[in-house]
């Protein structure tokens, strides 16, 4: 079960203060980067929440998060509805999409699973590029971003819709949180590490694996449908298993199943894109390698390589340093 | 309706389209299944094959690059073997794939810097160039080439693991390969070899391919998801799933494509899902 400790929640303040400092000093560059950031932070918390509590490692959350753009774009453009409605909308679809696919994948582990996944984003993608009604090659524009001038906020300000994004990641980690910690979420858990014994107590694992997916297909699909309000124009690359890939990779680099690690892991994926493309276009070299270095270091990304930390130098601390070898090896184990 | 000419010639583009991926996937199947290690970046070593294929022949011919992308190619598998992935073997398959995506990132960048972002091509031999007469059309005889060296390999591997004593150690590494090392199999040996293999085999189908397709660096990350169908429909670690889920993608795609160009790719992903959901260890597993 996900639990928050001090490290935790300090990280968290630390990222919100961060967040919340950008917004409001930097320019509009520094603006779109931390918007990036934000939507990709909602995307990998989603699948945080499969693979980190459930393992279910899906390499269809970058398609789950274009079908969440595309519903979006084509329920405001094509069909005429208000935002609102449409935001409703494209996470409805989205999750019901996710609760499909997690049903009839639920059956199966490991590779096949990421296969499975694989195969179903595939399909979507290839759906949407060959289907003219999605814009096919050429994608969709004139995405209208949500009205909230009622409200005396318009978001067609950039560092309004920064904001605006940096609540919905809040508001999405409270759900996640909220999530884990009910019977469903404690029931994910209880089938990761166990599932015969699971269905041995009763439990209908299928549908447990399916509603939980479902869930976190609904927050991929708001990811999708604020990336499509902040690009304002959607392409099908949107939905390629490579959006996928990367999201995965950006878990494994935060740190898998700790929530906070992935947010961590957006930043430093996003920044250190940006950071490293303007100075060479070998950026992909860079990540590939630092990719390698962390996956053999055998720690659980950047953030679970700190809490690992953490923990032993408390532990030495309460129990003095004859201990501290042994206790160093229990965390590690 | 399109004459029988017209099948044939679909059918014979079915099947060459088969036979590369066979070559592909062969490598990967027999490595995941004696080593259960996914390498995802055998496409990428597939990519290294063309680019050194198209390097040899601007200096030494086609046949030049033909030899040489399997040798160079293995060559890196070595590099790879001894450096990553061997120290990879024990940890858990999640690692794995990510350390091999990790590869695919890599291996893009670095045959970017060494090739350049420019499309290469290579010239066919003047034996291979023509179109020759077959079944009443007339095909272009580089593709039979591809189709007779798919057909070719199959054979011989269909030999070496059936009727060798090599090839008896290597299906008694994939059914059990604990009880194989207590019978005095150096199991671990015989992973490198076939990851050597496998290796090659990927460069070749890169050599292969290179005259049909342009080189590019992304050619690599293009075929990896068409050969990951191929063994997971197929089963992985088995000669019979990968000849039998090449032949299905091959022909499925190919077939879809002339029939059905609408649904054509969303076809085989169907298709992939339907296996996954009615046999989830794919049609010919190595174990049952």
């Amino acid at each position: 079960m996900f639990r928050h400790t001090p490290l935790r929640y300090g990280t968290l303040a630390l990222l919100a203060a961060l967040a919340l400092f950008k917004a409001v000093t930097a320019d509009y560059f520094g603006l779109e980067i931390l918007t990036e950031i934000l939507i990709l932070a909602i995307l990998v918390i989603a699948l945080d929440m499969v693979a980190g509590f459930g393992g279910m490692v899906s390499l269809c959350h970058g398609a789950l998060m274009g079908v969440g753009a595309f519903a979006y774009a084509l329920l405001t453009v094509k069909a005429g509805l208000t935002p609102p409605l449409a935001l409703a909308a494209a996470i409805g679809i989205t999750g019901g999409a996710a609760w499909i696919i997690g049903a009839i994948c639920a059956r199966s582990h490991g590779i096949y699973f990421i296969m499975a996944t694989l195969a179903f984003g595939q399909m979507a993608y290839s759906y949407v590029f060959q289907t003219p009604t999605f814009g096919g090659d050429d994608g969709l524009g004139g995405i209208a971003r949500l009205d909230l001038t009622a409200f005396g906020i318009d978001l067609n300000d950039s560092r309004t819709f920064a904001l605006f994004c940096l609540a919905a990641l809040a508001a999405s980690y409270c759900a996640i949180v909220g999530i884990l910690r009910s019977g469903l979420g404690r029931s994910l858990t209880g089938i990761m590490h166990n599932e015969q014994r699971m269905r041995a107590l009763g439990l209908t694992v299928w549908r447990v694996k399916a509603d939980v997916f479902g869930l976190s297909g609904m927050i991929a699909g708001l990811a999708g449908a604020l990336a499509a309000q902040h690009m304002m124009f959607i392409s099908p690359g949107l939905l390629s298993w490579k959006v996928s890939g990367e999201a995965l990779v950006v878990v494994i680099l935060g740190g898998l199943g700790t929530l906070v690690g992935p947010i961590v892991g957006a930043a430093a994926f996003v920044l250190l894109k940006h950071e490293v493309s303007a100075l060479t276009s070998y950026w992909h070299l860079v990540v590939g390698v630092i990719l390698i270095a962390v996956v053999m270091s055998r720690a659980n990304g950047i953030f679970g390589w700190i809490e690992t930390r953490w923990t032993a130098r408390k532990a030495t601390r309460r129990t003095g340093p004859a201990d501290a070898p042994l206790k160093e090896a229990r965390t590690d184990a | 309706m399109p004459d029988p000419g017209f099948w044939t010639l679909q059918a014979l583009n079915a099947l060459q389209l088969s036979m590369l991926l066979f070559l592909l996937s062969i490598g990967l199947t027999v490595i995941f299944g004696l080593m259960h290690f996914v390498n995802l970046a055998h496409g990428s070593l597939y990519a290294v094959g063309a680019y050194v294929a198209a390097s040899a022949a601007a200096v030494g011919g086609y046949w030049a690059g033909f030899f040489l992308a399997p040798v160079a190619v293995a060559g890196l598998g070595i590099l790879l073997y001894s450096g990553l992935i061997r120290r990879m073997r024990r940890s858990g398959p999640m690692a794995q794939v990510l350390v091999t995506f990790g590869l695919i990132f890599a291996l893009l960048d670095l045959s970017r810097l060494i090739w350049g972002d420019l499309a290469l091509s290579i010239e066919l031999p003047a034996l291979l160039a023509g179109r020759t007469a077959l079944l009443g059309i007339e095909y272009p005889t580089y593709r039979l080439f591809i189709i007779g060296l798919g057909l070719a390999i199959i054979a011989a591997l269909a030999f070496v693991l059936g009727r060798t004593q090599i090839g008896a150690m290597i299906r008694a590494g994939v059914d059990n390969d604990a009880m194989a090392a207590c019978l005095g199999i150096n199991v671990e040996r015989l992973f490198f070899i076939v990851f050597c293999v496998g290796c090659a085999l990927a460069g070749l189908a890169g050599a292969v391919a290179a005259p049909l397709l342009s080189v590019t660096p992304d050619m690599g990350l293009q075929i990896l998801i068409p050969t990951l169908i191929v063994i997971v429909i197929g089963g992985l670690g088995s000669l019979k799933g990968a000849v039998a889920g090449s032949l299905i993608y091959g022909f499925v795609q190919t077939f879809g494509a002339v029939l059905a160009p609408q649904l054509a790719s969303v076809l085989i992903y169907a298709l992939l899902a339907a296996v996954l959901v009615i046999k989830p260890v794919g049609l010919f597993p190595a174990k049952g």
